[in-house]
């Protein structure tokens, strides 16, 4: 090329980066093909072997983009608050159907709940949502000591956002385990299958933003922000948070 | 375009659309009977008038098509570059020309739109709304085959005897996949599903034979999914039915009508 | 030229929209010869080529997928407009680079995905829609199917966050929205419709992998499931997307238009606000009409007959808007303009041949017939891929910087255009007059249908050697085609005020600075 290019080049620095081909092929190897080599071929020896491969590179893939775009490139620099705008729109989507699709299998149905289910407990996820209510606030906290610079104040609040997270999950688990103990599974009926997949689908949401929040919490050790990624971040999350007023009213207390 | 003349396309651009639309809520809506309120009146065939629809809608959109087609052609030759450095002289629009080359075009689309669903809806009206001394067929599809038990118990597979001059309508479940019962020649098909079930009807009037496919894709075979609807004469038919009853050891309930 | 490191790590929007292009034409490929394995085996009645309907099975399944999810909206939403919307805007490049990266290599996962289908045992046999229960009960890996949807779908989304951003903020400086070429305004309106339908589609095909390999009973009726969710939810994306695909491929087709004829887009508002608008609108209302023969309820039905076939105001809107453009133009017939106004005239055909479908008792007749192949080749197949194959033409020398051959340009070109008319038209009479229904491997009880087999694979072999040509004549362009000058078609629009190809990073020196009364398309104004 000519001259030119190469001076400009040289001025901007090309982005040349290796990580979202490394994340890619971890997602490849890591979901699809496991799930395959376990559920259609049973072979579970080469599902372990896949996800041995993905999980490395997903791990370290995350971790490399996370490294070399802390910093910010000039181009995104404060867009990333409205694209995420656009992401929820279409994660709001992902959600809507599988809510459909529980709506006319209930309202459809002669008798509920369909025979199998167990009653559902009541205590366990009022705490549950006590739980992810106030790590909205401690977020929304955090991100307030970061408007007025104290990055040490907006890590202490992040972590405390992700250990209240962290909790939820882990209640998450208990609840599931419990259930399983009760008989109630994921194909035992028509509800226990919509209760699984919802209540997993907004568990793996809750697993993604504790990930966003160590990619923020990571580097803010070292004291690096970025506080476009800190604002989507948290709106994120509190959309995860808006999600399970549904999931828990509908499943449980419906 | 003056003014003037452009409000005397619009307004009768709405005429046009107004009337597409009375004439749908009009005719159609007072007419449209859910299936269970059948009326009694003479068998209209849906075939005879998809045939009819059929063409009409050609002529419709070959009319359209034709046009733009031609006005393209013809301004591709007219306009054709006759020297390199030529530019185009387009003008931009008035205001009002940017309105009315928008509302009068989108006024006769959409009066034409309305004037097709109203015709489609009067005919889908025939097809849903079965006659009432029809010969009730129950059919239960299964990876590949059509399963028809007649009302008195008579089973056939794969092949549909139906007398001459009596409508007949099935009702249709699945055991397995999702199947369609196609039978070109009534021009008519519906899905049969586990779970659900759905109904079509047709009107055989001449004693002959007809294939019958299944229309919706349902594994490895699903294109040797096939029967026949074999029309008789009345007599033929009724002496059938009752020597199939015998032999299939079913006592027998008088017939249908 | 750049090294191959360049090529796999690169970040900038012209080479990723390369990498789409070369991911997409691989996908074509390979589609298209299963295709021509197809029409092999549909020559005569009976078992032709194979006596196993499963490789038919195979073949279609995988004809119908890679042709859609992975050759037509990768080439449109991933390599036309990664390349042409952030020159069109005066962009240095996308919103986010890293972001755009990762959509492609994704898009690349999933293609490997797809091909997998003809490595594994039990190759999945759902047809591209995938309906269950067949998908849940089937020997055939429906997983595949699955993961394959999900991966484009997911790289779809990443890159619909990514240019809605960038058309939205990113504009040069004093270019405003009623500047934007048709191009751009269709791909905002597009990745509208895949950011919110999209997701849908995942859902649908996540719950059948579910059904099948966790037990779940969403479309288990004899459990409480409910067979017809899934149609619901599979045409509420695949409607819109078809929408996806014509949003972008009739802007491509303004541009080239507008360029070849140097004229202005005739009502530009009523095309944009109408025509685009209208579309993005409607389309989220329409999607029984695809359930018309199952038991959907009747009121559903009837409604959105209607509004299926008020779908053909915007369209149309957008037809007077094409046609009028040639309306006192200065027009030449290039290669690229040759493929514009074929797409025009077929999509006349493909879009008016869908008012019949649209007619719910008239489609009770010709619903999975061979119509409607007829029916959405014409309208998508062709149009859609004549409409990429003139943008690629039109593009060529911005991003080779080098000339293809005309003549074997335009030879392609008529070879491919009678080649599609001999297939797909007899597809739609056997559909109506014989009730050749589709999904056949063989038709033995149509006898009648075999004279017009005949044609249909006789074409097929015309086409076959059309794109042949057509690719003979790109690989001749880039390695030996003459120097382009940098704006050859005399276009008015921005990505061809930069030089050819655009720089490497960044695309200009310096952003250009949009003056008052410049515009994509204000032609016959002196102004050069
Ligand atoms: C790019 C792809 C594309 C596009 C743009 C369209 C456009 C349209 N399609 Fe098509 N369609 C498909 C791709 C597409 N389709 C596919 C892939 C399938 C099959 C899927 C499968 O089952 O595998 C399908 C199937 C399909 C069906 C289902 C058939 C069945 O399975 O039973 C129907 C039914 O209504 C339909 C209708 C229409 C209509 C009304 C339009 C309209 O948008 C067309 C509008 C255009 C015009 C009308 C022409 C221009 C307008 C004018 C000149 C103005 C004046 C006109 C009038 C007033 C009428 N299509
Ligand atoms: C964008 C989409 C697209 C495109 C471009 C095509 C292109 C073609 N299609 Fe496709 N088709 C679909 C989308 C498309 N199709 C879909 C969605 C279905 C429904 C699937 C379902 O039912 O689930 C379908 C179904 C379908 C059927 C119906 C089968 C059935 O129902 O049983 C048939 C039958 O003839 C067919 C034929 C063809 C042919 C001959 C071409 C040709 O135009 C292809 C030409 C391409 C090539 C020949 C390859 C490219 C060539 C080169 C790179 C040069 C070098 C190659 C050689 C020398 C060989 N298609
Ligand atoms: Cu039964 Cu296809
Ligand atoms: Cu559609």
């Amino acid at each position: 090329m000519s001259n030119h290019a190469e001076v400009h080049a040289h001025e901007h620095g090309p982005i040349l980066t290796p990580w979202p081909l490394v994340i890619s092929i971890g997602i490849l190897t890591m979901i699809p093909l496991a799930f395959m080599f376990n559920f259609v071929y049973h072979n579970p020896f080469a599902a372990i072997l896949s996800m041995g491969i993905g999980i490395p590179l997903c791990i370290m893939g995350v971790i490399g983009w996370v490294r070399e775009a802390i910093g910010g490139d000039e181009l995104s620099q404060g867009l990333g608050f409205g694209a995420m705008g656009w992401f929820i729109l279409a994660e709001a989507l992902i959600f809507l159907p599988g809510f459909a699709t529980y709506w006319v299998l209930r309202l459809s149905a002669v008798d509920w709940p369909p025979p199998g289910s167990v009653d559902m407990p009541k205590l366990m996820p009022a705490i549950m949502t006590v739980v992810l209510v106030s790590s909205s606030l401690t977020i929304h906290r955090a991100e307030g000591l970061l408007e007025a610079g104290s990055i040490a104040g907006f890590r202490k609040w992040l972590a405390a956002t992700m250990l209240l997270g962290l909790t939820f999950l882990l209640m998450s688990v208990y609840e599931w385990n419990h259930l399983f103990h009760e008989g109630f599974t994921i194909d035992t009926n028509v509800f226990s299958s919509s209760f699984f997949s919802l209540t997993g689908l907004h568990g793996s949401h809750v697993f993604v933003g504790l990930g966003m929040f160590l990619g923020m919490l990571v580097p803010a050790m070292a004291g690096r922000v970025n506080k476009t990624y800190v604002r989507a971040g948290s709106l994120y999350w509190h959309f995860v948070d808006i999600i399970w007023f549904f999931v828990v009213s509908q499943m449980y207390y419906w | 375009m003056g003014g003037n003349r452009l409000y005397r396309a619009l307004s009768t651009a709405l005429l046009a659309t107004a009337s597409g639309l009375v004439r749908a809520a009009e005719e159609e809506l007072s007419e449209f009977v859910p299936y269970e309120k059948i009326v009694p009146r003479e068998i209209e065939d849906p075939a005879a008038g998809f045939d009819h629809l059929w063409y009409e809608v050609m002529v419709d959109i070959t009319i359209i098509g034709v046009v733009f087609a031609l006005l393209a052609l013809y301004f591709l030759y007219r306009y054709r570059r006759r020297s390199e450095d030529e530019e185009g002289s387009q003008k931009p629009l008035s205001r009002l020309n940017i309105i009315g080359w928008a509302l009068i075009p989108a006024f006769v689309f959409m009066a034409d739109d309305f004037f097709l669903s109203a015709n489609g809806w009067q005919l889908y009206d025939l097809y849903r709304r079965v006659p009432e001394n029809s010969l009730e067929v129950k059919l239960e599809s299964a990876m590949w085959t059509w399963d028809y038990t007649y009302p008195n118990g008579v089973k056939t597979y794969n092949e549909l005897r139906v007398p001459a001059g009596q409508p007949v309508v099935l009702r249709m479940t699945s055991r397995d996949t999702i199947h369609s019962h196609f039978i070109p020649d009534f021009r008519i098909k519906e899905d049969s599903m586990p779970g659900r079930v759905t109904y079509l009807w047709f009107y055989p009037k001449e004693p002959g034979e007809h294939v019958v496919s299944c229309a919706e894709y349902c594994g490895q075979l699903h294109s040797r999914m096939y029967g026949k609807v074999i029309v008789m004469p009345r007599e033929e038919f009724d002496a059938w039915y009752q020597a199939e009853a015998d032999k299939q050891n079913i006592k027998l309930t008088k017939l249908g009508d | 030229m750049s090294t191959l490191k360049e090529w796999i790590f690169t970040t900038d929007h012209k080479k990723v929209g390369l990498l789409y292009l070369i991911g997409s034409l691989a996908a074509f490929a390979v589609a298209g010869m299963s295709a021509l394995m197809m029409r092999a085996e549909l020559t005569s009645m009976g078992p032709t080529i194979t006596d196993n309907p499963g490789d038919y099975n195979t073949w279609l399944y995988f004809h119908g997928a890679a042709m859609i999810l992975g050759f037509q909206i990768p080439a449109l939403t991933g390599f036309l407009a990664n390349y042409l919307v952030p020159l069109q805007i005066g962009a240095k490049d996308v919103a986010f680079p890293r972001i755009n990266a990762l959509s492609v290599w994704l898009f690349y996962m999933g293609i490997i995905l797809a091909l997998l289908t003809f490595v594994v045992p039990d190759p999945p046999d759902v047809m591209w829609t995938g309906y269950p229960p067949y998908s849940t009960i089937t020997f055939g890996n429906t997983a595949l199917y699955t993961f394959t949807v999900l991966l484009l779908g997911f790289a779809s989304i990443l890159g619909g966050v990514n240019f809605l951003t960038t058309i939205a903020f990113m504009r040069a400086p004093g270019l405003g929205w009623n500047k934007l070429n048709m191009f751009t305004w269709c791909t905002f309106a597009a990745f509208i419709l895949q950011l919110i339908f999209v997701p849908v589609l995942g859902t649908a095909v996540t719950l059948i992998s579910l059904d099948k390999y966790l037990g779940t009973h969403f479309f288990d009726p004899s459990t409480g499931g409910d067979v017809l969710i899934y149609q619901n939810l599979f045409w509420f994306y695949s409607h819109p997307a078809v929408y996806v695909i014509l949003l972008p491929f009739i802007g491509i087709v303004f541009d080239i238009i507008a360029t070849f004829a140097r004229n202005r887009i005739f009502n530009y508002k009523a095309a944009v606000y109408g025509g685009i608008g209208g579309i993005v609108l409607l389309a989220g209302e329409v999607w029984v009409h695809h359930l018309y023969v199952t038991g959907m309820p009747d009121w559903i039905r009837v409604g959105q007959m209607v509004t299926t076939l008020l779908i053909s105001i915007p369209v149309g809107l957008l037809f007077i808007s094409l046609v009028g453009t040639l309306y006192k133009g200065s027009i030449s017939f290039e290669t690229p303009m040759l493929y514009a106004l074929a797409v025009v005239f077929l999509m006349l055909i493909g879009g008016l041949t869908g008012i019949p479908l649209a007619i719910v008792s008239l489609t009770l007749h010709v619903s999975d017939t061979y119509y409607i192949p007829g029916h959405f080749h014409y309208v998508m197949a062709v149009a859609g891929t004549f409409a990429i194959f003139g943008g690629i033409y039109y593009l060529f020398p911005k991003f080779s910087g080098r000339m293809y051959n005309e003549f074997l340009g335009k030879l392609g070109f008529w070879i491919t255009f009678v080649g599609v008319n001999v297939i797909f038209f007899p597809m739609m009479i056997v559909g109506v007059v014989v009730g050749m229904p589709r999904r056949y491997w063989d038709y033995s009880q149509f006898p009648a249908a075999e004279p017009y087999h005949h044609w249909m694979t006789a074409g097929a072999g015309m086409i076959a050697i059309g794109f042949t040509i057509v690719l003979a004549n790109w690989i001749y362009g880039l390695v030996a085609g003459p120097k382009a000058p940098g704006n050859p078609w005399g276009s008015r629009s921005l990505e061809w005020t930069t030089t050819s190809p655009p720089l490497d990073h960044g695309n200009w020196e310096e952003v250009p600075k949009i003056e008052e009364g410049w515009g994509p398309y204000e032609y016959g104004t002196g102004k050069a």
